[in-house]
């Protein structure tokens, strides 16, 4: 079986898992845990937007979570005032954040590097402090919030998220739908484009591409997971707070697609699962987890910086030497990933 | 120019002036090169030539002065727009997508070229655009490495990588800056093979240090110094120039 076969594979038992959860879970009497991995797929879209622009453009972003606020409260606002429902609320909260994201990108991605990273930060921060401040729509720090919405009606019957399993199977069937959304972009000519300027700006507007349109272009896509992101996390928890919209979790977003692996598809879902479970594991018992989080992050930074995903494909690499990958010839030095390279690289990186 | 009319010029640049500070990088230059010819411009470092370059392919944007490709203004457009016109270059300093395959980087040119930006259908399944692809590669002689990642190249590969992508626009007027630099002598001899070959399809300029590479494929050579031309002519007749001997080959009894 080659990489790419075994890596296949495993999406197909991975989705397999995620559909049995809410069967299997509840036979070691945890339906808690149905809730955590709710969780871990909704922040996942929020790291996957992290991704989008880092792992594929080449622009790290430290404000991801204006809009998965802008998503959380387009979706919150417009159940409550215009009472559109779970999927109105959903588009609602999905094009409030690519506007918002069109609008702040026009400016961002004229800059890269560290300016885009700092005028990321400062446009969340802005927002951050009008969402505060405007306590009357948005409820400030403690947030307004909503009943559970209807997702579908059958014969009759009502599906609400007001039951665990149908909550689940909804969350898990939107966040699919951007996965596959994002998997079908970053492999089409768009996805290309975005790859050009990721690994060479200048030689990209050398072969004819308009680099600040295709980053615009990222910057506006990534909006929409984090938006996609917001507005789920709204449903689930029937509630919206501008404290979504600090800082620190666009930063926790950040090490989730970093422990996970920018740069592919699924590595930040699971950066976001590691990351959160152990949150809830390690938590109850230690105050400071946090602590560990940061050594984890540094530990991966250092020795696997690609990240979990880049572990997993080094993995397959050695599993399946004995017929080495057709793209990677066995003299491209990429094949034998010693440690001592690893190392190297980290320190020219850095 | 020796054929008439606007089309026989590849090249033409009017009263192009840059300033950084102070200096004068380049200094109202005026120049026209015929089509057809394969064209070098020379001088010594600091001269303006990269920043011709620069302000030609819209890198840098020109203080004053127009520059027209056959007959069409491109004075002002962004590089992007400038590529879009048939007009590509390589860099000094090698410049490919290190983190993609020989491959991918000609399929990226390639489609770059044809304006494809679909977000949704697979890039692989553009059977016109991996055919090209192929072509390309095998033009420039790479195929051997088509799905070795540009990174694991070696220097001559990688400059002819870069050729590659410049062709992949199907370009009117080909700009390469100094293709031979850092090349071992049997790199050097097949790139000037390759960049002879090149010059019989696209109009050719290029800049370039080494001036045995310079005197066999130029047809016609520009000298700058200081942001201006100093010279311009056939090899033969720059070589016996006294004045570019000065300038630029240093004291007439060191020339060879």
């Amino acid at each position: 079986m080659t990489a790419a076969g075994i890596s296949r594979a495993a999406v197909v038992v991975l989705l397999a898992a995620l559909i049995a959860v809410p069967l299997v879970l509840p036979m070691f009497g945890s339906s808690f845990w149905i809730d955590i991995v709710a969780e871990i797929l909704i922040w996942s879209l929020l790291a996957a937007s992290v991704n989008l622009l880092l792992g594929y453009v080449g622009l790290l972003s430290f404000g991801q979570a204006l809009y998965f606020g802008v998503g959380m409260y387009g979706a919150a606002l417009s159940v409550i005032h215009w009472g559109v429902g779970f999927w109105g609320g959903l588009a609602v909260g999905v094009v409030a954040a690519m506007v918002m994201a069109a609008i702040a990108g026009s400016v961002a991605v004229r800059l890269t590097w560290h300016y885009f990273a700092i005028i990321t930060v400062v446009f969340s921060l802005i927002l951050y402090f009008a969402a505060m401040s405007a306590k009357p729509l948005t409820g400030g720090d403690d947030g307004i919030s909503f009943s559970a919405q209807s997702v579908l009606t059958l014969g009759g019957t009502k599906f609400t998220l007001a039951d665990q399993s149908v909550q689940y199977y909804t969350i898990l069937l939107v966040v699919a739908f951007c996965y596959a959304l994002f998997a079908l972009v970053v492999r089409s000519p768009l996805g290309v484009r975005f790859m050009a300027v990721r690994e060479n700006d200048r030689r990209a507007a050398l072969v004819g591409i308009n680099v600040y349109l295709t980053r615009y272009t990222a910057f506006v896509l990534a909006g929409a997971l984090a938006g996609a992101s917001g507005a789920l996390f709204a449903f689930f928890g029937r509630y919206a707070s501008a404290s979504y919209m600090f800082y620190h979790v666009s930063g926790e977003a950040v090490v989730w697609a970093i422990v996970g692996g920018a740069g592919s598809l699924l590595g930040p879902l699971f950066g976001t699962g590691l990351l959160i479970i152990f949150r809830e594991i390690i938590s109850a018992v230690w105050e400071h987890y946090l602590f560990a989080v940061g050594a984890i992050t540094v530990l991966v930074v250092m020795f696997a910086p690609r990240g979990l995903a880049g572990a997993w494909s080094d993995l397959l690499d050695v599993m399946t030497r004995g017929k080495p990958p057709a793209n990677v010839p066995p003299s491209s030095p990429s094949a034998a990933p010693g440690l001592p390279k690893r190392a190297a690289d980290t320190t020219s990186g850095g | 120019m020796r054929d008439g009319g606007s089309d026989a010029v590849a090249l033409s640049v009017e009263g192009l002036t840059r300033r950084f500070g102070g200096l004068v990088a380049v200094d109202n230059v005026s120049f026209e090169l015929p089509t057809k010819r394969l064209n070098a411009i020379i001088g010594p470092n600091g001269a303006g030539k990269t920043t011709l370059f620069n302000l030609i392919s819209g890198e840098i944007r020109a203080d004053a002065g127009r520059v027209r490709v056959h007959g069409q203004d491109i004075s002002g457009l962004k590089p992007h727009q400038i590529v879009r016109r048939g007009v590509s270059r390589t860099l000094q300093i090698k410049s490919v997508f290190s983190g993609l395959t020989v491959a991918e980087n000609v399929r990226t040119a390639v489609m770059a070229h044809e304006g494809l930006a679909s977000p949704f259908r697979p890039a692989a399944s553009y059977r016109a655009v991996s055919v090209r692809v192929d072509d390309l590669v095998a033009q420039v002689g790479l195929t051997p490495h088509l799905n070795t990642r540009a990174s694991a190249l070696s220097y001559g590969d990688i400059a002819l990588l870069e050729i590659a992508l410049a062709l992949a626009n199907e370009p009117k007027l080909l700009l390469l800056d100094e293709p031979v630099c850092g090349m071992g002598p049997q790199e050097t001899e097949q790139a000037v093979a390759k960049i002879r070959e090149i010059a019989e399809s696209v109009d050719v300029v290029l800049i370039e240090h080494d001036m045995e590479v310079v005197f066999a494929v130029a047809d016609e050579i520009i000298v700058m110094a200081q942001g201006a031309i100093l010279a311009r002519g056939t090899p033969a007749e720059i070589s016996s120039s006294p004045e570019v001997q000065e300038a630029y080959l240093g004291a007439p009894e060191e020339a060879d």
